[in-house]
């Protein structure tokens, strides 16, 4: 078996991600809140509102809790020398490698949560692809883009 | 060559076709909603009338203000409508000059021109001069070719007469593989859906209630007539492929010449694409389902930039229809580095089950829906399920993997069985995938993405033995720290 990439992602990535989760939540509640509505003015079935309830809760329980969670303990990464590994996923698990030689740029990303629990999210691009670690320590993903993007620069194969 | 040229004249009516094309469709809105209703009916119509005048003056007088000529060893182009705009290309810089001929380029006998370089990156070409003849395409080849030529031999003296660069036919496609390719395409639901698309375009216009009317009547009149309608209409969308097909891959050849592979096409509209050795990012063997069982292929490039972007993706397809077995010949002589062989590791048996269960889940949402809508003549769907577990026993029969030093080959099917042969150094990331239950009987799914163009390309191989998966994953890993 592979050992697992050795680096988490901040802690502070789980509250990000339960506000995002209520945010979307809100959503699915006007959803509910509305077929409610409709059942009650349109005399539809009383089952109606059951099972729009019933979904509520499992949509927030699922986005809140429990989505947030395993992602955030299926989530590593490591940046070596020569590559960049990425563990993802939460049903299905996802690995990824990318060498140093393909990165063409690194970027830090900062959304309003973001920064606010002062946090940032890296991508790195190839020239076909884009891959994100979301949610490091602002200062750790600062190094991480300077640290990348110098060992990329020894790139001399083409493309 | 020193004076500044105008294109061909020919370029300003082609000017405005191709304006006239974008605005095709809101002049069909125009012409469908505006006429109807208030008595302003005429109102959009003069509308249309003026844009065409306008869209006319500018197509005139954008070709008479884009010149170019040859100076210092640029090619320098001047052009715009509003905003005079300069490009000077360095010759150093020009990768390829591709030439094509559209259906009004031939009975004057002129060509497009696209000039690439190495900057534009597939999507659009440097430049490109609209119609110029042949004679002045050749004059401006010829001199780029002595400018290189120069650049190369530096100072010496004797490259007067360009040197005569290597050509070499690779592939020229006979009559009988014309025919044969143009039958086996998929390009038959291609027509049938656009034809699809055409009339549901004109919903408005045509009114399709009465003519559901009398189509009921029709069919009560008989099935036997009704299929044969259907019948005649798939025949007829047929021939419209196969004809459509003969057209653009008539004349097939591809070339080698100096580093790049050339591919010349067209019996009508004539196109050329230059694809530079040093460019290609992989290759792809691809075998429909009619073809496969004939024992032929198609192969296709997967290219960073060059001039394969813009009509069909970033692909491009260098021999339309070859037996199987003389791929390699042209591959492993003319393309450096990769290697054609029929081996193969294939997916393990055990996950022969998967794939048939994937294969079949599609119907899980169809039945239900189909019932509601046709009550029990929706079970009928359900004689889709031996064929569908025939395609999963395919999609099975065909996954596999191969590495061979450098090349990673990896095989699968969609619907059309795809070969892709990818380079360690040329991949540019590479991802293994574990689902919960994959992970239970060892299995793993491995993906692998190349550049194409201006985005990737690459294959993914589902249900591997996990073990394999592993080989290719450390394979790939450079530090391989990643052991365990």
């Amino acid at each position: 078996m592979l050992l697992e990439p050795q680096k988490r992602i901040s802690e502070r990535a789980l509250p990000v991600w339960r506000i995002t989760g209520a945010i979307y939540s809100i959503f699915m509640l006007l959803l509910c809140g509305g077929t409610t509505g409709l059942t009650l003015i349109f005399d539809w079935p009383i089952w109606i509102i059951a099972v729009a309830a019933l979904v509520l809760i499992i949509f927030v329980y699922l986005m809140i809790f429990l989505l947030p969670t395993l992602r955030w303990r299926r989530w590593r990464y490591e940046v070596r020398e020569q590559e960049i590994e990425l563990q993802q996923g939460i049903l299905i698990t996802r690995r990824t490698l990318v060498p140093m030689i393909r990165v063409q740029h690194v970027d830090t990303v900062q959304g309003p949560l973001l920064r606010k629990y002062n946090l940032a999210t890296v991508t790195v691009s190839t020239a076909a692809t884009v891959h994100e670690i979301p949610a490091l320590e602002l200062d750790e993903a600062e190094e991480l883009r300077v640290f990348i993007s110098k060992l990329a620069r020894v790139a001399d194969e083409d493309v | 060559m020193f004076e500044p040229k105008r294109l061909h004249p020919i370029t300003a009516m082609l000017n405005v076709l191709k304006m006239f094309k974008e605005l095709i469709i809101p002049f069909l809105l125009i012409g469908v909603f505006g006429s109807r209703g208030s008595g302003m009916g005429w109102l959009p119509l003069i509308g249309v009338g003026v844009v065409l005048l306008i869209i006319i003056a500018s197509g005139i007088i954008s070709w008479l203000r884009y010149t170019y000529r040859i100076e210092e060893n640029e090619l320098r182009i001047e052009y715009g409508l509003f905003v005079r705009k300069k490009r000077y290309i360095p010759f150093e810089r020009i990768q390829s000059l591709d030439f094509s001929e559209g259906l009004l380029h031939r009975p004057f006998g002129l060509v497009k021109v696209k000039v690439e370089t190495a900057g534009s990156n597939g999507l659009e070409a440097e430049a490109v001069l609209t119609a110029i003849t042949k004679s002045e395409a050749n004059e401006i080849q010829d001199i780029l070719q002595k400018s290189r030529a120069n650049g190369r031999t530096d100072l010496s003296l004797e490259a007067e007469d360009a040197p005569e660069l290597e050509e070499e036919i690779l592939y020229r496609i006979t009559m009988k593989e014309l025919l044969l390719l143009a039958s086996t395409s998929g390009g038959v639901g291609v027509v049938i859906s656009a034809v699809f698309a055409f009339i549901f375009q004109f919903e408005e216009i045509i009114p399709y209630e009465t003519v559901f009317h009398e189509i009921e009547e029709i069919i009560s009149s008989g099935v036997v007539f009704v299929s044969i309608l259907v019948f005649l209409g798939f025949v007829f969308a047929w021939i419209v492929a196969v004809v459509g097909m003969i057209l653009k891959y008539g004349n097939f050849i591809l070339k080698k010449v100096d580093n790049d592979l050339i591919v010349t096409r067209g019996l009508l509209e004539k196109r050329q694409l230059t694809i530079p050795l040093n460019r290609i990012q992989g290759i792809r063997i691809s075998e429909n389902w009619l073809r496969q069982p004939l024992g032929y292929a198609s192969v296709y490039i997967e290219s960073a930039g060059g001039s394969v972007g813009d009509t069909e993706g970033s692909s491009a397809n260098i021999l339309p229809f070859i037996k199987k077995a003389s791929i390699r010949d042209i591959i492993e002589e003319n393309i450096p580095g990769y290697i054609v062989s029929n081996e193969i590791a294939p997916a393990p048996r055990r996950a022969l089950k998967r794939y048939i269960i994937r294969g079949t889940l599609i119907l899980i949402p169809v039945v239900p829906i189909c019932l509601y809508f046709f009550q029990l003549w929706g079970l009928l769907t359900l004689v889709l399920l031996p064929f569908l577990a025939l395609w999963g026993y395919l999609c099975y029969r065909d996954a596999g993997w191969h590495k061979e030093g450098n090349q990673l080959k990896l095989s699968y099917r969609s619907i059309v069985k795809n070969t892709v042969l990818m380079q360690r150094n040329k991949i540019q990331s590479l991802s293994m995938k574990e689902s919960y239950f994959q992970r239970k009987s060892d299995l793993a799914t491995i993906n692998a993405t190349v550049m194409s163009g201006l985005s990737g390309a690459g294959g993914s191989v589902v249900d591997l033995e996990e073990e394999d998966v592993l080989a290719i994953y450390h394979w790939y890993s450079r530090d391989g720290k990643s052991a365990g």
